[in-house]
């Protein structure tokens, strides 16, 4: 038989109008899994300091221009020295949440030195994702997120960038989404190459996360004052703060400004 | 239309949908779920007295929104999943019940338009428990859960006048007032406003008609 | 054996006149002649220890210091929450558990909680039970005794389960070759306390690396291994997990001190044997 259902015949165009697409019950375009975020998730930002990482992101869940969910943590630690912060669709993080911890369950398995020379790195937590995230828009079905993986890893400070389109990439600073543009900047004022990580301390890494913070929650409309901060030291292990606001905002010069140019009162 | 070029996406704008004002409260005896009770297809009321509130398990519900047919369904399935899984395991807790909820939705986000609130009184645990699960299919748990498109005119009003423990009168009144308002301000809101309470004692219904809610 | 060798012995899906299924049996019997595993429930969990019967001189030797099994562990993990110990064939408890692993991760991705022992104990009766009716399987040569705390619950549950798919909820479990001297200590241990004095998980590693220790006495020739894992409310916050250093160094000195010809792991009897599968 000839499975095209343009040579079947059919009943006349008078009737039933021109053959199409439609009538032969084919799609006139593949099937298509592209969605779009419905709850989103804004920026994660993270630098690399002398001893370690930082990673910080907010507690909004958005959906739309609507804030909606306000206490929505997005930093999910991932064995003792990994943190795995993401961005855009919050449905989509919590399937990638679910992973991971299918992923710890299973390096636990037949493993007995899963806690200490055998635990996850986030080298290998990275390069899982990395290839989650590509497989899935070599699909096109993509999960609609950017992710950071931060950790320490044979010491020396790790960090690592991959999204919906399977792309990666690497830097001593590393943000995404809006803070890709407004926090990258600040942050690489303090780290701008590799050779500057060495000369940047715990404190001064703090303080410069906590700044972009500020910026991005004056200038961000989906950003929320609460958000977490998760530290990765190489001495210390993980230091997870989930209870931040942005403090010392400056709204006082507000008052001396006046109408939009010239006016004067 | 012909008869013979039935396109789904035309089928789908002319759907009958929940163009709503659902809400699920927990309080210090158990949970609250209330909806308005309009159906719409565009601005035709298909159905002026729809009950939105459906029961999954015997202390578990939900508040359905979105296209009518889908949550229907929706609903349908996951109350089939419960059942099994009673029989095998005993009575699944309320995030078992989101779960199930979560994965049909997450799982067929192309395909449905369902935002649901699942709700219900933990005899174990001796309390009520509120999972939000909007479009893209994640969930939320919530003190309490506003949805719908009526929602979107009350998000000032329940945050300003939720307070955690309250007793059953005074969540049946901020219920009340809050899909009053709702229903004031949204045109696919209306009819009755219908309440479910789940508590230690069992489920109990209530029913207030525009008379009583108009005026409050 | 009646009607053994008449024909009705050589397939699954075949019963001989009187209603026996022979290859269900036989599976059994491999069980049987397996290294010994035990399991009991404890108040705040359960303690499984298993005998490991060492096949050749040349295989990693087990201690607490390298993690107490070395490079051959025996006791396996299913989820996080749930320990699974085998006797009989090892390559099929390895299959099962595999198994096992996959129902966890199918009923956590739907139900979002950690499947209750229960719950995996009948869907691996089922699977089991499915190998005992089709000629072109075999059925399972492994009796598996499943051990956890339910999260949900915090109860602790033990089953065992056996090669006709059929499985139990235990107080004191014990399988393979030293079954009956391990389930007399079991029932003694069990029976010696009341209500009043629940056996703890604690206490119990000590008690099941003796009774391991006793449970071998009739096959005494061959060197052996014990590997002990627990689940505790308290100690372990409910996952299982392996005892290892100073707790199993404990858990062996106490067994060599209670069992009366305390055998040295270190003897030189000659462990080549040709039952190497077998345990």
């Amino acid at each position: 038989m000839n499975h095209d259902p343009y040579s079947w015949g059919r009943p006349s165009d008078e009737t039933y109008g021109q053959y199409s697409d439609a009538i032969a019950h084919a799609p006139s375009f593949p099937k298509m899994n592209t969605q779009q975020p419905i709850v989103t998730g804004t920026s994660v930002i993270s630098m690399k300091y002398n001893n370690g990482v930082i990673i910080a992101a907010d507690h909004l869940g958005s959906y739309g221009s609507l804030l909606r969910f306000t206490d929505i943590e997005r930093l999910f630690p991932v064995g003792k020295n990994t943190v795995v912060g993401i961005s855009g669709d919050i449905s989509d993080m919590q399937h990638i949440e679910a992973l991971l911890e299918e992923l710890e369950t299973e390096n636990n398995y037949d493993n007995s030195h899963a806690d200490d020379e055998e635990s996850l790195q986030p080298s290998y937590v990275f390069e899982y994702l990395a290839t989650v995230m590509y497989q899935r828009r070599s699909k096109m079905n993509p999960l609609w997120n950017a992710l950071i993986v931060a950790g320490v890893e044979d010491s020396k400070p790790f960090l690592k960038y991959v999204n919906l389109l399977g792309v990666t990439y690497s830097s001593p600073t590393l943000a995404t989404g809006f803070g890709a543009h407004l926090a990258v900047p600040l942050l690489r004022r303090v780290v701008d190459r590799e050779s500057d990580v060495e000369k940047t301390d715990m404190q001064t890494a703090t303080d410069t996360i906590l700044q972009a913070m500020k910026v991005l929650y004056y200038r961000d409309a989906r950003s929320s004052r609460k958000f977490s901060m998760a530290i990765i030291d190489n001495d210390q292990g993980l230091v997870f703060n989930k209870e931040l606001e942005v403090e010392n905002m400056k709204w006082n010069f507000a008052k001396d400004i006046k109408g939009y140019g010239t006016q004067k009162v | 239309m012909n008869g013979i070029q039935v396109d789904i996406n035309h089928l789908k704008k002319g759907e009958v949908s929940l163009g709503t004002s659902i809400m699920a409260v927990t309080f210090d005896g158990g949970v609250i779920l209330g909806a308005d009770s309009r159906t719409t297809t565009g601005a035709y009321i298909a159905n002026r007295v729809t009950d939105k509130l459906t029961r999954i398990d015997d202390k578990i519900w939900c508040c359905r929104s979105g296209s009518a047919a889908d949550t229907q369904a929706v609903a349908d399935i996951v109350q089939y999943h419960l059942e099994l899984y009673t029989s095998q395991y005993g009575t699944p807790s309320i995030e078992t019940a989101a779960a199930v909820f979560k994965t049909l939705t997450y799982e067929n986000k192309d395909a449905l338009s369902a935002g649901i609130i699942v709700a219900g009184y933990d005899d174990k645990k001796k309390k009520g428990e509120v999972y939000s699960i909007p479009l893209g299919g994640s969930v939320h748990k919530q003190k309490y859960a506003i949805a719908g498109s009526g929602s979107a005119f009350i998000y000032g009003y329940c945050d300003k006048n939720y307070r955690e423990n309250m007793n059953k009168e005074e969540t049946v009144e901020f219920v009340k007032h809050s899909l009053s308002q709702a229903i004031k301000w949204d045109g696919s809101s209306g009819g009755v406003i219908r309440l479910v309470i789940l508590t230690e004692s069992g489920v109990e219904r209530l029913i207030f008609y525009p008379d009583e809610y108009e005026n409050l | 054996m009646t009607s053994v060798g008449t024909g009705y012995d050589l397939s699954n899906s075949v019963f001989s006149p009187d209603g026996r299924n022979f290859q269900v049996e036989y599976a059994a019997k491999a069980v049987e002649n397996g290294a010994t595993s035990v399991g009991l429930l404890c108040e705040d969990g359960v303690v499984l220890a298993v005998e490991k019967l060492v096949a050749s001189k040349l295989l990693v030797k087990a201690s607490p210091q390298n993690k107490g099994s070395g490079a051959n562990t025996k006791i396996q993990t299913v989820g996080r929450h749930i320990g699974c110990a085998c006797s009989g064939l090892v390559p099929d408890g390895r299959h099962l558990v595999n198994r096992a692993r996959e129902e966890s991760q199918q009923f956590k991705q739907l139900y979002k909680r950690d499947i209750p022992p229960v719950a995996l104990a009948d869907r691996m009766g089922q699977y089991v039970q499915a190998h005992t009716l089709y000629n072109s399987v075999r059925p399972f040569g492994v009796a598996a005794i499943f051990g956890g705390v339910d999260p949900e619950t915090a109860e602790p549950h033990l089953y065992m389960l056996e090669p006709s798919g059929v499985y139990w909820g235990y107080r004191g479990a014990a399988t393979g070759k030293g079954r009956q001297s391990a389930k007399a200590e079991l029932e003694k241990l069990i029976s010696s306390r009341d209500d009043n004095s629940p056996i703890t998980t604690l206490e119990a590693v000590k008690e099941l690396a003796r009774i391991i220790y006793i449970a071998h006495e009739d096959n005494k020739e061959k060197e052996f291994e014990v590997e002990i894992s627990w689940c505790s409310r308290e100690h372990t916050q409910g996952k299982h997990t392996l005892v290892q250093g100073t707790m199993l160094e404990e858990a062996l000195e106490y067994a060599k001190s209670k069992t009366s010809n305390a055998q040295d792991d270190s003897d030189d009897s000659d462990a080549d044997s040709d039952d190497a599968m077998q345990d």
